[in-house]
């Protein structure tokens, strides 16, 4: 029995200790538990911390995110808008072409344009978006009701806000019930000038939130307008002053036709009296020359000596008057365009050689030598052969007059702007600089002992240069006092 | 010919020939209303070869939201049924867009059944009553028939507008699919323009359609608990004036945390952890009692759970890839002949500029000839399990909801 109480003393005892143990094992993990749990809570509040951190740090990211994407988004529609304007050069335009919607991208709702009307004295409405015309007057009259701040704002060329309203100006809270805005930005256009004024623009959204970009924005897009008006004022003038200069080029252009009308008509007056006064002249020519040479015959009875000596004067006069009205009868002819030019192409040493045969007893006589550069097969040209031949023998005829004995005379040609150039040079006296221009005028003769000596009829060159352009060609004369002269003009390539 | 498809019911052993589901959606931007409708008309009605379309969705900014484009519109479609809604911003093909209208003309086979219905002058105190007159209008003439579908819009100044949902639950069902939106705009249902009304179609038959709804949200900070609450406003959290959260995370007093709400609100709403689903159900902030209560976006439930979330731009294209990938999986390898977009202005306000990039996103998905409509929205409705069938549609904030059909 008494063993039996010791052995359960003994393992309650035992069952106590284990308990205890358990116990405070128990207690330990619990303690560690809590510690653990503390440990957790403490975690949790540091990562709360945390978070704070990344919350606040990310909504400054998200705000400075908006303000770039505002002005992102600004500076598209400045610049879609400025493309705009900028392709209008009439001064109305520039105002119509500001839309709702480039309002709306520049982050508000409504924009007002107003100038200083000068003359009246009052401003005006340029352009209007989000206002009704009641809206607009009721501004319009506050504007001219305050029209000295409005002017000095503009003068000042400062560009405000609802935000930097100074004090002295109108009070921000006026402005907002008037212009019915609760955001806003004023900017002056063309500050400096007398036509000037400035554009309003807002919104009624309470928490809109404008910045110095905004401000800048703005500023940027009244001194685009003002660019924009002074361009389409300049082209204004200059499309006026380009129009009256054409309406002054008009007139004397109109001034000139008639008065070249009037040459023309002259010219034709005076080709017309030439032909017939020398078909009127021809005639009696004739007989004056056939009686004279029926005369001289003998056959109507001797002729004294000293009569005889007269009516060969006459006869060799007449001879000579008949070639000066030949040669008017063929200027009047060309001018007129009575003789027409039958073309056909031709080697052009072809029609100097039969030039050449022609006058080579002449150019003998006068020991003058012909050098002709030109080689057959060199040039062809679309020529009435007759003529050209007529203006060579004149050319090279009247080299032969004013180039001393032992000169010399060539012919040569060259293909110049899709036409053949032939120089007639002679080792001549030369012809003076102020009797170029004139020599090519009927009956001009050049003053010179030569001309004195030598008759002409002074209408060679004339002739000349009228069968030249009656192939489309020029004729010039350069020429050089004591050394000589050429003649170039041009022929068509055959 | 592929554009019909012979079907034999196997009851009656009659054929029919089956119209293919054809849908097209138009588009514009003119600033003059009735040119606007008549472009955005014409453009949906030649997608689907001038058929005579069964039901018509129209989208506009608010903007375009006139009674002229309506009656033009109107004019066109003579009495196929029309629902709409405005947007600040909706969303085309081509990228979202702050001015502009869209119409999405379907043209649906026999097989494939709907119902229009509109409920008007909801208040604060018939809201749930509302929702349930939706459904029962909805399910009218829909016995016997295989519901599928419904899409409803609300306007989005209803006062606990979740509601409504939870009324209409009780007549179609709680797991019954849904996916909607509430707008900042009125609603539109036939001819009239509507302001504290809600519309909705419930499609039956063989539509083949996905679903998906993402937000990307994480959650950030400790967990907390909502220790008094009613509807959508928190009283306490943790036993402190809810608005002590705002406060202490954003390191603000109650003013200028109200100050700042436009740029906190979509940025960081709360989270509520939905027990047994994976993602937590969003809910922006909308305003700041004076007894420092925070009211939400939807109802916020007393004893539930909260963090505070947080996004990012990539997590939020993260989401709108899942959503449509979501969506895609559930089309059983058919093509999507349309997308339906209802996504959250929050998200708009995060991607900024980039916003575009979402659409694109989805374009990628499904092809980028694939029509599709969408608008911005405060609230999205949608399941929160997009693909279970058994998903219970949940009034969502910082969404996006992608429904694509095929067939």
């Amino acid at each position: 029995m008494f063993e039996a109480n010791i052995i359960t003393i003994l393992i309650a005892t035992l069952i106590i200790i284990y308990l205890t143990a358990m116990l405070l094992t128990k207690m330990q993990k619990a303690k560690q538990l809590e510690q653990e749990a503390e440990e957790l809570k403490k975690s949790l509040d540091n990562m709360d911390e945390q978070a704070k951190i990344i919350v606040r740090t990310d909504m400054e990211l998200n705000r400075i995110q908006e303000e770039l994407d505002k002005k992102i988004s600004g500076l598209y529609a400045l610049q879609k808008l400025s493309h705009s304007i900028s392709m209008t050069l009439v001064e109305d335009q520039i105002f119509q072409r500001l839309s709702p919607e480039h309002i709306d991208e520049l982050g508000f709702e409504k924009s007002l344009i107003f100038f200083w009307n000068k003359k009246g004295g009052e401003f005006y409405t340029k352009a209007a978006l989000g206002y009704a015309e009641e809206e607009k007057e009721l501004i319009s009259a506050h504007l001219n009701g305050n029209k000295e701040k409005f002017l000095s704002l503009i003068e000042a060329d400062e560009t405000l806000s609802s935000i930097t309203m100074p004090e002295n100006f109108i009070d921000k809270n006026t402005l907002r019930s008037i212009f019915k805005a609760s955001y806003f930005i004023l900017s002056p256009i063309l500050p400096k000038q007398s036509e000037c004024g400035f554009i309003f623009i807002g919104t009624e959204k309470t928490d809109t939130l404008i910045t110095e970009g905004d401000e800048e924005l703005i500023k940027i897009l009244a001194t685009q307008l003002g660019q924009a008006l002074e361009n389409a004022r300049l082209f204004e003038k200059t499309w006026n002053s380009q129009r009256e200069l054409e309406e002054k080029v008009g007139e004397r252009t109109q001034e000139l036709t008639a008065a070249l009308e009037e040459v023309k008509k002259m010219n034709k007056r005076k080709t017309d009296f030439v032909s017939s006064v020398s078909h009127e002249l021809r005639t009696p020519l004739t007989s004056i020359k056939g009686y004279a040479a029926i005369l001289l015959t003998g056959k109507l009875g001797e002729i004294p000596t000293e009569a005889k000596q007269r009516l060969e004067k006459i006869n060799r006069h007449s001879d000579e008057l008949g070639h000066i009205v030949n040669e008017l009868l063929d200027i009047s002819r060309i001018e007129s365009g009575k003789v027409t030019m039958s073309l056909e192409p031709w080697d052009l040493r072809e029609v100097i050689n039969k030039i050449e045969d022609l006058l080579s007893g002449q150019l003998k006589e006068k020991k003058i030598d012909l050098e002709i550069l030109v080689q057959p097969k060199d040039f062809k040209v679309l020529i009435d052969q007759t003529q050209i031949g007529r203006v060579f023998i004149n050319l090279i005829g009247n080299a032969m007059k004013f180039t001393p004995a032992n000169g010399k005379i060539s012919v040569s040609g060259k293909k110049k702007d899709g036409m053949i150039q032939v120089d007639v040079s002679d080792t001549g006296c030369g012809i003076p600089q102020e009797a170029k221009d004139s020599i090519f005028e009927e009956f001009f003769r050049v003053e010179n002992s030569i001309n004195q000596e030598v008759k002409g009829t002074g209408l060679g060159l004339a002739l000349v240069k009228r069968i030249i352009e009656a192939h489309q060609g020029k004729i010039w004369v350069d020429s050089v006092m004591g050394k000589g002269t050429t003649f170039s003009f041009t022929l068509p390539q055959g | 010919m592929n554009l019909v498809n012979n079907f034999v019911d196997p009851q009656s052993k009659k054929c029919y020939i089956i119209k293919p589901m054809q849908i097209g959606v138009g588009f514009s931007s003119n600033n003059d209303h009735i040119k606007a409708a008549q472009e955005a008309f014409n453009e949906a009605s030649s997608a689907i070869n001038r058929r005579r379309p069964d039901l018509a969705l129209l989208f506009n900014t608010l903007k375009l939201s006139h009674p002229l484009v309506l009656k033009t519109i109107r004019d066109s479609l003579g009495d196929t049924p029309l629902l709409g809604l405005s947007s600040p911003s909706i969303i085309v093909n081509r990228g979202s867009c702050k001015n502009g209208l869209a119409i999405a003309l379907f043209s649906f086979p026999e097989d494939i059944y709907f119902n229009t219905t509109c409920v008007k002058e909801i208040s604060l105190n018939n809201a749930s009553s509302s929702g349930e007159k939706l459904g029962d209008d909805l399910l009218y003439g829909c016995k016997g028939i295989r519901r599928n579908l419904s899409i409803i819009f609300l306007d989005g100044q209803i006062p606990e507008g979740e509601n409504i949902i939870f009324g209409m639950q009780k007549k179609v069902g709680r797991s019954f699919p849904m996916v909607g939106a509430s707008t900042l705009g009125p609603v539109y249902f036939n001819n009239s323009i509507l302001n504290n009304a809600a519309c909705g179609i419930l499609f039956g038959g063989k539509l083949n359609f996905g679903l998906g709804v993402k937000h990307g949200w994480q959650p950030l900070g400790k967990p907390r608990r909502v220790t008094l609450s009613s509807g959508n406003t928190a009283q306490e959290i943790d036993n402190k004036a809810a608005a002590s959260l705002y406060q202490e995370y954003f390191a603000k007093d109650s003013s200028s945390l109200k100050k700042d709400l436009k740029h906190i609100s979509p940025f960081y709403p709360l989270g509520i952890d939905i027990s047994g689903k994976k993602e937590y159900l969003l809910r922006s902030l909308s305003s700041i009692g004076e007894s420092g209560s925070l009211a939400f976006n939807g109802d916020i439930p007393q004893g539930s759970r909260i963090r505070l979330m947080i996004s990012s731009k990539e997590y939020c294209l993260e989401s709108t890839r899942q959503a449509a990938q979501l969506a895609k999986e559930s089309l059983k390898n058919q093509k999507a002949k349309f997308i339906l977009i209802f996504n959250s202005l929050a998200r708009s306000m995060l991607l900024g500029r980039q916003e575009n990039i979402e659409i694109s996103a989805i374009k990628e998905v499904f092809g980028a000839d694939v029509p599709i409509l969408g608008a911005y929205t405060l609230a999205e409705e949608a399941p929160l399990n997009s693909t279970d069938y058994l998903g219970i549609p949940y009034y969502h904030n910082n969404s996006i909801a992608i429904l694509a059909m095929a067939g």
